[in-house]
C-alpha cells in the first residue's frame, strides 16, 4: 500500500456525520432517542485500508451503513470524491452507489437463498440496468474466477457453499460494479482462522490489482493490526483516536485505547506478520 | 389497573366505528323493509311514503346515525320494524339465552378438553393418546353443520332430548326447581353440541401447553427431587401452563359465538342467532345491526377478559 | 404419513372429487331442475346383480314396473328388469359451461329411473343435484379463498414494506374486520346486498362477500413475513445497489410470502365451502333451482324429512372426504411451510 500522498484529494471526507435512532411511543407521544454515533470526522486516501476498531455495540456498523448510504445521518457531511453525498437526491445518488460497496459480517443472511450464485453476483449489474442478461452472466462467471471459486458452481445456491465460499461470493457481488471503496463491516469474525487467511489474501490481491480501498470494521485487534494502514478507535459513539497503524501500536494518546490495546504483543512481531504489499 | 382502563376505552371506540361501519353497509343496501309492501298492488305509494317517513327511513344518513347513537342512551337502539318495539329489549332477551348456551358449552368444552388434554400429554404416545387424536381429527373434519344436524336427527328419532327451544309448555307453571330442570333438559343438546365442535382445538392446545412444560428443565428437575407425579402437574406444570391456556379461554369464548349462531339456528334455540337471520330476511335493518354489535362486543370482551387474566396471574408480563 | 404421503394422498383425493364435479354434466343422469312429479321424496333406487331366478349379472340392473316406472321396488313379480347402461345418450348439458354434450356416464332406458340418492319433495334427483351442487359450493369455496389470499397478500405487503403511518391504518382496518365473529361478518354484508337476484349474480356476489369478511387474517400474517423480510441482510445489500422499492418487493419480499400464502389458501378453501354451505343452508345462498351443497341440506331442518326420509342425509356424508381431503394437504403443508401463528 502507498503512503497517502498530500497531493493526491482523499477519496473520502466526513465531518461531524451523527446519527441517532428514535423510537415514538405512540400512546404516549414521548419520544426515545439512542446516539449511535456523534462527531465523526475522518479522511480516507485512496488505496489505503482503515480500520475503524472499538467493542460492540458502540456504533461501528451503525457508521458503515451511513457510509455506504443505507442510513442517512442526522447531521454531518460525507463528501466522495468532493461531492457532497448527502445533499444529493436518490437518482443522484445512483452512480455513487456503485462506487460505495458493503460487505455484510454474515454471508449466509445477505445472500437470498433463493438465487443461485451466478444470479446472486449479476444482481448488481441487473439493478443499476447494465448489459444484457447474457453478457452480466459471463461477468458474474468472471468474478467468481477473480475470487477463486470454480464457474461450474455457479448454478449452486449459496447454501450449498461453505462459510468462507459464502464470504467470497459475497465480495464477488461488490466487485461487480467496478467499485472504489469497499467496506467490510466484520466481515471475517464468522469465519475460521483457515478461511479468514485465505480470505485475506485475496482482499490483498484484489485492493492490488484492482486499486481498491478498503475500510475494515472489526473487534479483533490482531487482525486489524496485520492489514491496516491506518486506524481509527471508536469508544462511546466518537472517534477517540486515528493514526497510522505503527505509530498507534506503539504509543496510544487516549486512555481507552490504551487498555484496548493493552494485551496485544510487541510492534515488531506484529509488524512481522503483516501482508507482504502493506509496508507502514 | 391503568392497562385495563386503556383496553377498556380501546374496545369502547372499537365498537363504535363497528356501529358505523354496519350502519354504513346497511345503508348499501337496496330495498328496505317495506318492500314487500310496495310489491302488494293494493297499498298505494304514498301509504309506503308515510311509513317510511313515519319510521325515519327517508332521513339522510348521519342524522339517522346521530339518533340512532342517541336511542342508545334510552337502551333503545333503534327500532325493530318487524316487531315495532324498541330493539334494545328484544335483543336483550335474545342475549341472555345466547349467553347461557355459550356459557355452558364454554365451560362444558373446557371440562372435557382440559383433563382430556392433561391425560393425554403425560401418557403421550400410548393408545389412550392416539386414540383420543384419532377422535378428535374425526370431529375436526365433519363439519359443525353435520354434527348439528346429527344430534337434531339424534332427538327426533330417540325422544331422549326436546328437539328446540328452551323450555316445555306449560313450563310457567312449575315451581322453580322443576323450571331449572325444564331449562337444564331443553340446554343440554345444543350446549353439547357446541360443546362438541369447539373440543378438538381447545384439546389439541391444552396438550401441547401441558407437553412443553412438562419437557421443560425445571419441571424434571423437580421430579428429580422426587417430587410424586401428581404434586408435580398441579403445583409445578399447571400453573405455568396457564398463561397460554387463559389466552386459549378468551379465545375460544370468543370464537364459540360464530358457531352458536349456527347451532341456534338448526337446534331451535331462542337466541340472537334466529333473530339475526330472521331480520336479514325481513330487511329489519336496526336489529341487523344491534345483532353485530353485540356480537362483536362479546368477541372482545372475551379476549380482554383473557388478556387481564393474564397479566394478573403472569408476574413477568406485569414487570414490563 | 409422512408429509409427502400425507400431501400426495390429499391431492389426488382433491383432484378425483374436483374432476368429477367438473364433469358434473356427464356423471349426473339428470340435469338438477328436472322434476319427476310422480317420485317425490323416493328412496335410493336399488341396484341389483342377483335376477329372482338367482343368476347373477356382472351389469347392475333395477326393477320398474313398465307402466308406471316407479322405482323402489323390490320384487321381481310383474316387473321388468332394465340393466344400467353406460355411456348413454341424454339430456343435453355444457362441459365447463361452454362445449354442448348429451353423453352421460350411465343411466337407465325409460320408463325406469335410476335415483341413486333419491328424490326430494319435486321429485328431483339428489345424486345429480349433488353433483351440479358441488360446482357452486366448492367453486365459490376455491375463488372466495383466492379473493381473501390475494387481497390479504396486497393489504399486508403494503402495510409491511411501507410502514409507518399506512401500517397503522391498515392494521387498524384489519382490527375491525377480526373485530367481528366471522360467521355474524358475513351474514351482515349478505345482507347488505339483494336478496333475490339472478343465480350467476348471486354466484359473484356470493364470492365477493366471502372474500371480503376473511381478508383480515392472512393480511396479518403476510405483513408479518414481510416486515422480517425486509429487515433481511439481503434486502439491504440490494438496496445497496440502488434497487427501486418495487424491485425489492417483487424479486425479494414477495417470494418469501409464498408459502404463508399457499398454507392460508388450504387452510381457507374449505372454510369457504362451508360458509357457502351454512349460507345456502339457511337461505342465503344461491336460490332456486340452482342446487348447492347447502341448499340439498336445508330440508333437513322441517321435522317430517328429517324424521322419515333418511336418504337425505347422504348429501352431508359425501362432505366429509373433500374435507379430509383438504385437511391432509393443509397439515402436510403446515408441517413444511411452519407453524402459523394465530
Amino acid at each position: 500500500m502507498c503512503t497517502p500522498s498530500t497531493e493526491t484529494p482523499a477519496l473520502l471526507v466526513a465531518r461531524g456525520l451523527s446519527q441517532q435512532y428514535r423510537k415514538t411511543n405512540l400512546f404516549s407521544g414521548s419520544v426515545l432517542a439512542v446516539p449511535a454515533f456523534e462527531d465523526v470526522s475522518l479522511v480516507l486516501h485512496r488505496r489505503t485500508t482503515l480500520a475503524l476498531v472499538g467493542e460492540s455495540g458502540v456504533g461501528k456498523s451503525s457508521l458503515a451503513r451511513c457510509l455506504t448510504l443505507l442510513e442517512k445521518p442526522l447531521r454531518g457531511e460525507l463528501l466522495f470524491e468532493g461531492q457532497n453525498l448527502l445533499k444529493l437526491s436518490k437518482d443522484e445518488l445512483l452512480p455513487f452507489r456503485r462506487a460505495i460497496q458493503l460487505v455484510f459480517q454474515d454471508p449466509t443472511s445477505s445472500l437470498n437463498p433463493r438465487l443461485t450464485a451466478a444470479e446472486i453476483i449479476a444482481e448488481p449489474l441487473l439493478v443499476q440496468r447494465e448489459g444484457a442478461s447474457g453478457l452480466r452472466h459471463q461477468r458474474a462467471l468472471q468474478l467468481m474466477g477473480q475470487v477463486g471459486l470454480p464457474m461450474k458452481w455457479s448454478d449452486k445456491r449459496p447454501l450449498e457453499f461453505s462459510g468462507g465460499q459464502r464470504q467470497r461470493l459475497a465480495i464477488a457481488r461488490a466487485l461487480a460494479l467496478r467499485p472504489s471503496l469497499i467496506i467490510f463491516d466484520e466481515a471475517l469474525s464468522n469465519l475460521d482462522i483457515e478461511s479468514q487467511e485465505l480470505i485475506l489474501r485475496l482482499l490483498a490481491d484484489l485492493q492490488s490489482e484492482h486499486r481498491l480501498t478498503y475500510i475494515h470494521v472489526s473487534h479483533d485487534l490482531q487482525l486489524v493490526s496485520r492489514i491496516a494502514d491506518e486506524c481509527a478507535v471508536m469508544h462511546q459513539g466518537r472517534i477517540v483516536e486515528h493514526k497510522p497503524i505503527a505509530r498507534l501500536l506503539e504509543h496510544q494518546d487516549d486512555p481507552y485505547t490504551r487498555e484496548l490495546f493493552a494485551g496485544m504483543s510487541s510492534v515488531e512481531s506484529i509488524l512481522k506478520n503483516r501482508f507482504a504489499e502493506v509496508v507502514p | 389497573m391503568k392497562y385495563a382502563c386503556r383496553r377498556l376505552i380501546h374496545a369502547a371506540l372499537l365498537l363504535v366505528a363497528i356501529s358505523f361501519f354496519s350502519f354504513a353497509l346497511a345503508q348499501l343496501a337496496p330495498g328496505d323493509f317495506f318492500d314487500a309492501l310496495r310489491l302488494n298492488p293494493q297499498t298505494s305509494p304514498q301509504t309506503v311514503e308515510h311509513l317510511r317517513s313515519e319510521y325515519g327511513l327517508n332521513r339522510p344518513f348521519l342524522v339517522r346515525y346521530l339518533r340512532w347513537l342517541e336511542s342508545i342512551l334510552h337502551g333503545e337502539m333503534g327500532l325493530s320494524l318487524a316487531y315495532n318495539s324498541p330493539v334494545g329489549p328484544l335483543l336483550l332477551v335474545r342475549a341472555r339465552n345466547t349467553l347461557l348456551l355459550t356459557g355452558s358449552a364454554v365451560a362444558l368444552s373446557w371440562l372435557l378438553a382440559l383433563p382430556l388434554g392433561v391425560w393425554t400429554a403425560v401418557k403421550r404416545g400410548t393408545w389412550p393418546d392416539r386414540m383420543a387424536e384419532c377422535a378428535v381429527s374425526t370431529i375436526l373434519t365433519v363439519p359443525d353443520l353435520l354434527i348439528f344436524l346429527a344430534l337434531l336427527l339424534l332427538a327426533v328419532r330417540t325422544g331422549w332430548f326436546p328437539a328446540g327451544g328452551m323450555a316445555s309448555l306449560g313450563a310457567n307453571d312449575l315451581g322453580p326447581a322443576s323450571k331449572f330442570h325444564d331449562l337444564l333438559f331443553h340446554l343440554a343438546l345444543p350446549s353439547f353440541g357446541l360443546a362438541l365442535v369447539t373440543v378438538p382445538v381447545l384439546f389439541r392446545h391444552v396438550r401441547a401447553a401441558l407437553m412443553e412444560v412438562l419437557d421443560s428443565p425445571f419441571l424434571r428437575a423437580a421430579r428429580g427431587h422426587g417430587i410424586p407425579e401428581g404434586r408435580l402437574l398441579l403445583r409445578y406444570a399447571l400453573p405455568v401452563a396457564a398463561n397460554p391456556l387463559l389466552s386459549l379461554l378468551g379465545f375460544s369464548v370468543g370464537s364459540m359465538l360464530s358457531m352458536s349462531l349456527l347451532a341456534e339456528v338448526i337446534l331451535s334455540w331462542p337466541g340472537i342467532g334466529p333473530l339475526l337471520l330472521e331480520a336479514i330476511l325481513a330487511r329489519d335493518v336496526y336489529v341487523v345491526i344491534a345483532a353485530i354489535i353485540f356480537s362483536s362486543a362479546f368477541l372482545i370482551l372475551g379476549n380482554l377478559l383473557a388478556d387481564l387474566l393474564i397479566i394478573a396471574s403472569d408476574p413477568r408480563i406485569r414487570m414490563e | 404419513m409422512t408429509y409427502r404421503h400425507k400431501l400426495w394422498t390429499g391431492l389426488i383425493l382433491l383432484g378425483g372429487i374436483h374432476t368429477v364435479i367438473l364433469l358434473a354434466g356427464f356423471v349426473a343422469p339428470y340435469h338438477f331442475a328436472t322434476q319427476y312429479r310422480e317420485f317425490p321424496f323416493a328412496p335410493p333406487t336399488r341396484l341389483h346383480f342377483v335376477d329372482d331366478q338367482g343368476r347373477f349379472h356382472w351389469r347392475p340392473f333395477v326393477y320398474a314396473s313398465p307402466d308406471s316406472g316407479s322405482p323402489d321396488e323390490t320384487q321381481a313379480d310383474g316387473k321388468h328388469r332394465y340393466p344400467v347402461n353406460f355411456l348413454v345418450q341424454g339430456c343435453a348439458y355444457k362441459i365447463g359451461g361452454i362445449f354442448p354434450a348429451h353423453r352421460h356416464l350411465f343411466g337407465v332406458a325409460e320408463p325406469a329411473e335410476i335415483f341413486l340418492l333419491g328424490t326430494d319433495e319435486y321429485g328431483r334427483d339428489q345424486f345429480s343435484r349433488f353433483l351440479y351442487g358441488g360446482q357452486i359450493s366448492l367453486l365459490s369455496g376455491l375463488l372466495g379463498a383466492s379473493f381473501s389470499v390475494l387481497f390479504g397478500l396486497a393489504i399486508g405487503s403494503i402495510a409491511g414494506f411501507y410502514g409507518r403511518w399506512i401500517d397503522d391504518v391498515l392494521m387498524r382496518v384489519v382490527e375491525l374486520f377480526l373485530a367481528c365473529p366471522w360467521l355474524y361478518l358475513l351474514f351482515a354484508v349478505r345482507a347488505a346486498l339483494p336478496l333475490h337476484l339472478p343465480e350467476w349474480q348471486v354466484f359473484t356476489l356470493l364470492i365477493a362477500v366471502l372474500g371480503l369478511v376473511g381478508w383480515a387474517r392472512p393480511a396479518r400474517l403476510i405483513r408479518g413475513v414481510v416486515l422480517s423480510a425486509k429487515e433481511r441482510n439481503f434486502v439491504l445489500a440490494c438496496r445497496g445497489f440502488g434497487a427501486s422499492n418495487s424491485y425489492l418487493l417483487f424479486r425479494h419480499i414477495l417470494p418469501q410470502t409464498y408459502g404463508v400464502a399457499l398454507t392460508q389458501m388450504t387452510l381457507l378453501i374449505p372454510q369457504y365451502v362451508l360458509a357457502e354451505v351454512t349460507l345456502s343452508f339457511l337461505g342465503l345462498g344461491v336460490g332456486e333451482p340452482m342446487p348447492s351443497w347447502g341448499s340439498l341440506l336445508s330440508y333437513l331442518q322441517q321435522y317430517y324429512v328429517l324424521e322419515s326420509y333418511w336418504w337425505m342425509f347422504l348429501p352431508a356424508l359425501l362432505l366429509v372426504p373433500t374435507f379430509l381431503a383438504y385437511k391432509a394437504v393443509s397439515d402436510a403443508l403446515l408441517e413444511r411451510v411452519g407453524a402459523v401463528s394465530l
